[in-house]
C-alpha cells in the first residue's frame, strides 16, 4: 500500500520552531485535509510532504508498492518525485503557453510516451472541462479555469499522491464546489490527496481524514468522525415558546440523569450525563405529554466549531 | 514639503533594505568609479609594446630604442625580421613595428625613412601610437637637423675667417699693382722723351772709302817694300856694290811713297777733303753719341722702373696664388657639404605609416568590435532575462517536481540563448556580407569564435541572473557588467592607456579576447594554429562559468524554492487576512 508517514517530524527556521513532533500517516485512498490558522505550519507540513523541505528532526517516509520498500522521502526524492503531484498556493504553469501546451510540456518532462501523454492530456482536458479552451494562453483563463489547469498539470503524469495547498483560495463558492468535485473525482481514480485549506466547509465535504494544526503542533488527526468525537456537545439547548410547557419540560428533565439545568427564559441549557440517551428520553416524554418545543439542538460539531475550539485552547482528550 | 521629505525617506529606506537594489544603485556606481579611477588615474605613459626592426642594431638604432624605453615602452627587437614583427602585430603581441635605418647619418640629399607598421583595425590605437612615437622621432629628427645645420654654419664660419685673411692679401696685390702702374707710367714717359733723331747731312762715303783705300794701299805697298828691302839688305851678306841695286829699289820705294804724299796733299780727292769730311762726320757722330748716352740713361732708368714693376707683379702673383689656394680650400670645404637640399636639412627623417592589413573601409575595422559588442550585450541580457524568467515563472515550483536534472534546466537556458544569439549572428553576418564581400573565407573559424563568445557571455548573464533577485536589478547588473567589460575592452579607450596593473587584468577580459580573435580572423585571416591559445581561453571561460553556475545553482536552488514558496505563501496569507480577517 502506498503511503506517506511523518515520524516525529519537526521543522524550524533559524531556530524558530514551525512544526513540532508531527506524526501522521497518509494512506492510499485518503483525502487528508490539513487545517490550521495562518502561521500554524500547514504549508510547511505540505512542503515537507512534497519534499521541498527537509525536516529538522524526524523523517518523512514513503512506502512504495513499486519500490517495495520504505524510502526516506528527502533522500530518495528523485525516485519518488514521479509519484507525487504538487499544487502550490499559486498557479504553477507557464502563462504564455496554451492550456494544452502546458499539459504536454509537463507530461513530456515526465518522459511519458507520446500516446500515453496525449491520452492523459485529452482526458484531463475533458475531466477539467478545458477542452474548449485548450488553445487559449494560460494567462487568458479565468481564475477557476486556471485552478483546473493547475490541477490538470499536477495530474498529467498520473501521480499516486496529490498535494494541494489552498486549491480554493480566491475562488467563489461555486468554483470551490467545482474544485471540490474534481478532487473527489481524482480521489476516486485512486489518487491519494493531501489538501490544506482555510475553507473548512469545503474540507469537511471532501476529506475522510483531518489533521488540525495549531501553533506548530498536531492537535487532532484521524478520520473525520474520530476528530469530531471529542468535540461533540455536552449540553442540550432547548428553545421554548410557551411558558407553561417550560415548567413541564423542567419536571421531565429532572427525572432524567441530568447534571444541571440552566433556565435562560425561553431557553433551557441542559447538562446531561449522557446527551444522546437524555435527548431520546426527552423527545419521548415531550411526545407523550404533547408539549411544544420550538428547537432542540444536539448536532455533531462542524469543523469550523472544532477548529474554533481548538484554537481557543480546547483540550482534546485522546 | 514634509510629505515630500517623507516620501524621499521612504524611497531611500526601501532602496537600502532591498539588498540587491542597494548594491546596484549605491555601490555599483562607487565600485565602477573606483575601478575606473584606479585604471585610468595614471600618467600619459602608454603601455605599448613596440617592435623595432632594423638590419642591425647600431648605436643610432639603440639610441632610439633607449629613448623609447625611457618612455616605459616595452621594446621588442627584430633584427632583419620585419615580417616577424608584422605577424606579431597581427597576433597582438606588439602594437606597432618601427622599421628604422641602420644609421641616421644623412649622406647626400636622401632623407632617412622610418616606417610605422600599425594595425588599422585598432583605430584609436593607431593614432595614439602615431602621435606618441612621432613626437619621439621628431625629437630625433630635430637633433639630426640641428647637426646638419651646425655643420653648414661651421663651414660658413671657416669660409668667413679665410676670406677675411685673404682680404689682406688682396690689399697687398692691390698696392703692388698700383706701384707697378706708377713704374710703368714713369718708364713710358721716359721712353717717350728719348730723342732718337739721326744726322740729316748727306755724306760722300765713297770718296772717303776710295781715298782711304788708295792711301792704305800705297802706304801699305810702300811700307811693305821698304820693309822687304830693309830686311833683305840687312840680311844680305854682300858688298856694298851689290847693295847698290838694292839702294835703287829703295829709291823707287821712296818714289812711291812720294807719290802717296802727293795724293794726300791733293785738294779734291785729297786728304783735306777727307779731313773735312771726317770732321763733319765727327760732329755728327758726337751729337749722335750724346743722344745715345741720354738714351742709355733713359734705358737704365726704365730698366729700374721695370725691375720695380716686376717685383710688384711678382708679389701680386704670389698673393694671387695664395688667394687661389685659399679659394680652392674653401671650395673643397664647401664641396664637402653633402647635404644641400633644404628639405633634407629641415626634415632629415621621414616617417611613413604602413597598415599591416589591406586598406579598407572603417566598417571592416569596426566590424570585429561591433559584432562582439552585439553578442556580448544580447547574450548577457538574454542570459539574465531567461534565468529571471525561469526563476520568476509561476511554474518554478512545479519544475522542482519534474524528474529533470537541474543541469538540464541550465543547459536549456544556455541553448535557448545560443540559438537566439546565433540567429542574431547569422543576421548580422548576412548583412555584413553585403558590405564586406571578402568575408566568406573567415566564416568557419569566425563561427567557432562567435559560438564560444556567445557561450561565455551567456553564462555570465546567467550568473548575474542567478545572483540577483529582481528582474530590474539583474538587468541593471547585466548592463553594468557589459558596460564594464566594454569600458575595459579598448573599444572606447585604448587598453594601453590603463594603469599597468589593471591593464594586465583587462587582457583576460572575455570581450578583449573575443574581439581580438574576431579581428585577427576577419582582418588578417589568421589561421587557427595562431589563435588556438585565445580559443582555449574562451573555452576555459565558458567551462568554468558553466561549472560555477551549476554549483551555485545547486547550492541556491533549494533556497530559491523555499524563498519562492515563502513569498507566495506570505502573499496568500495577506490576501486571506484582507478577505476573512482571520
Amino acid at each position: 500500500m502506498e503511503s506517506i508517514e511523518l515520524k516525529e517530524v519537526s521543522k524550524s527556521f533559524k531556530g524558530t520552531p514551525i512544526l513540532e513532533n508531527i506524526n501522521l500517516k497518509i494512506e492510499e485512498g485518503d483525502v487528508l485535509g490539513i487545517i490550521g490558522q495562518s502561521g500554524s505550519g500547514k504549508t510547511t507540513l505540505l512542503n515537507l510532504i512534497g519534499g521541498f523541505l527537509e525536516p529538522t528532526d524526524g523523517e518523512v517516509v514513503y512506502y512504495s508498492k513499486v519500490e517495495k520498500q520504505a524510502l526516506d522521502l528527502n533522500k530518495n526524492l528523485n525516485k519518488i518525485k514521479k509519484y507525487i503531484g504538487f499544487n502550490p498556493q499559486h498557479t504553477s504553469f507557464y502563462p504564455k503557453l496554451t492550456v494544452k501546451e502546458n499539459l504536454l510540456h509537463f507530461g513530456q518532462m515526465y518522459r511519458l510516451k507520446k500516446e500515453t501523454l496525449l491520452t492523459n492530456a485529452n482526458s484531463l482536458l475533458e475531466f477539467t472541462r478545458l477542452e474548449k479552451h485548450q488553445k487559449k494562453l494560460a494567462d487568458q483563463l479565468s481564475g477557476g479555469m486556471q485552478r483546473r489547469l493547475d490541477l490538470a498539470c499536477s495530474l498529467v503524469h498520473k501521480p499516486k499522491f496529490l498535494v494541494l495547498d489552498e486549491p480554493t483560495s480566491d475562488l467563489d463558492f461555486i468554483l470551490q464546489e467545482e474544485i471540490g468535485h474534481l478532487i473527489q473525482e481524482v480521489n476516486k481514480q485512486g489518487v491519494t490527496i493531501v489538501v490544506a485549506s482555510h475553507h473548512l466547509d469545503f474540507l469537511e465535504k471532501i476529506c475522510n481524514k483531518i489533521a488540525i494544526l495549531h501553533e506548530g503542533k498536531l492537535k487532532s488527526y484521524g478520520n473525520i468522525g474520530n476528530v469530531q468525537k471529542p468535540f461533540f456537545k455536552e449540553d442540550i439547548v432547548i428553545n421554548i415558546k410557551v411558558k407553561e410547557d417550560k415548567e413541564k419540560i423542567i419536571k421531565i428533565l429532572k427525572t432524567l440523569p441530568v447534571k444541571k439545568i440552566v433556565d435562560q427564559g425561553h431557553q433551557l441549557i441542559v447538562y446531561p450525563e449522557n446527551p444522546e440517551k437524555t435527548m431520546l428520553a426527552l423527545l419521548q416524554a415531550v411526545k407523550k405529554e404533547d408539549l411544544y418545543l420550538y428547537d432542540v439542538d444536539l448536532r455533531k460539531p462542524s469543523l469550523n466549531e472544532i477548529f474554533t475550539k481548538v484554537t481557543k485552547g480546547y483540550k482534546v482528550e485522546e | 514639503m514634509r510629505s515630500l521629505w517623507l516620501l524621499i525617506k521612504k524611497n531611500l529606506l526601501i532602496l537600502i533594505r532591498a539588498k540587491s537594489s542597494a548594491l546596484i544603485v549605491i555601490f555599483a556606481p562607487l565600485l565602477i568609479i573606483l575601478i575606473l579611477g584606479l585604471s585610468f588615474n595614471n600618467s600619459a605613459k602608454y603601455g605599448l609594446n613596440i617592435g623595432v626592426c632594423s638590419d642591425s642594431f647600431t648605436a643610432d638604432v639603440d639610441s632610439v630604442v633607449t629613448s623609447l624605453q625611457e618612455e616605459e615602452f616595452k621594446i621588442v627587437k627584430y633584427e632583419k625580421s620585419l615580417e616577424g614583427c608584422i605577424e606579431d602585430i597581427k597576433l597582438g603581441f606588439v602594437h606597432t613595428c618601427i622599421s628604422l635605418p641602420e644609421s641616421f647619418q644623412i649622406e647626400g640629399n636622401a632623407q632617412k625613412e622610418i616606417t610605422f607598421y600599425v594595425d588599422p583595425s585598432k583605430i584609436n590605437l593607431v593614432w595614439m601610437v602615431q602621435n606618441t612615437l612621432q613626437e619621439k622621432l621628431n625629437l630625433k629628427a630635430r637633433e639630426i637637423s640641428e647637426g646638419l645645420t651646425s655643420e653648414i654654419l661651421t663651414k660658413l664660419s671657416d669660409t668667413k675667417t679665410k676670406v677675411g685673411l685673404e682680404n689682406d692679401r688682396v690689399e697687398v696685390v692691390k698696392t703692388s699693382n698700383t706701384q707697378a702702374l706708377g713704374s710703368i707710367a714713369t718708364s713710358q714717359a721716359g721712353l717717350l722723351g728719348l730723342d732718337l733723331a739721326g744726322p740729316t747731312a748727306e755724306y760722300d762715303v765713297s770718296i772717303t772709302n776710295t781715298f782711304k783705300s788708295n792711301i792704305s794701299t800705297s802706304l801699305n805697298a810702300g811700307l811693305a817694300k821698304v820693309n822687304d828691302a830693309q830686311e833683305a839688305l840687312d840680311d844680305a851678306n854682300i858688298s856694298s856694290s851689290d847693295k847698290s841695286p838694292i839702294s835703287s829699289l829703295l829709291a823707287q820705294a821712296e818714289t812711291n811713297l812720294d807719290q802717296a804724299a802727293a795724293l794726300v796733299n791733293n785738294g779734291s780727292g785729297g786728304i783735306n777733303a777727307i779731313v773735312a769730311l771726317v770732321a763733319s762726320m765727327e760732329a755728327d757722330l758726337t751729337a749722335a753719341k750724346n743722344k745715345l748716352v741720354a738714351a742709355s740713361g733713359q734705358i737704365d732708368s726704365t730698366t729700374a722702373s721695370l725691375e720695380s714693376t716686376k717685383a710688384s707683379l711678382d708679389t701680386a702673383v704670389s698673393s694671387l696664388n695664395e688667394i687661389k689656394n685659399a679659394l680652392e680650400g674653401i671650395k673643397t670645404n664647401l664641396e664637402a657639404q653633402k647635404v644641400t637640399e633644404a628639405g633634407v636639412i629641415s626634415q632629415p627623417l621621414v616617417t611613413h605609416i604602413e597598415p599591416v592589413a589591406p586598406r579598407s573601409t572603417h566598417l571592416n575595422y569596426l566590424f570585429s568590435g561591433l559584432i562582439v559588442l552585439v553578442i556580448m550585450f544580447s547574450s548577457l541580457l538574454l542570459g539574465t532575462t531567461l534565468v529571471m524568467m525561469e526563476k520568476h515563472s509561476p511554474a518554478f515550483v512545479r519544475n522542482y517536481f519534474l524528474p529533470v536534472k537541474k543541469i538540464t534546466f541550465i543547459l536549456s537556458i544556455y541553448f535557448t540563448n545560443l540559438i537566439l544569439g546565433l540567429i542574431q549572428v547569422v543576421i548580422i553576418m548576412g548583412i555584413a556580407l553585403i558590405f564586406l564581400p571578402n568575408f566568406y573565407t573567415a566564416i568557419p573559424l569566425m563561427a567557432l569564435v562567435l559560438f564560444l563568445a556567445t557561450s561565455v557571455f551567456t553564462f555570465l548573464g546567467m550568473a548575474v541572473g542567478y545572483i540577483f533577485n529582481s528582474e530590474d536589478t539583474s538587468v541593471l547588473g547585466s548592463i553594468s557588467l557589459g558596460s564594464l567589460l566594454l569600458f575595459f575592452s579598448g573599444l572606447i579607450l585604448p587598453l594601453e592607456s590603463i594603469s599597468p596593473a589593471i591593464r594586465k587584468i583587462t587582457y583576460y577580459n572575455p570581450f578583449v579576447i573575443a574581439e581580438k580573435l574576431v579581428r585577427e580572423i576577419f582582418i588578417f585571416n589568421t589561421p587557427i594554429t595562431a589563435v588556438w591559445l585565445d580559443l582555449v581561453f574562451l573555452t576555459a571561460y565558458a567551462v568554468v562559468l558553466f561549472l560555477i553556475i551549476t554549483i551555485f545553482e545547486s547550492i541556491i536552488h533549494q533556497h530559491l524554492i523555499n524563498k519562492y514558496l515563502r513569498h507566495h505563501h506570505k502573499l496568500h496569507r495577506e490576501n486571506d487576512k484582507k478577505k476573512t480577517g482571520v
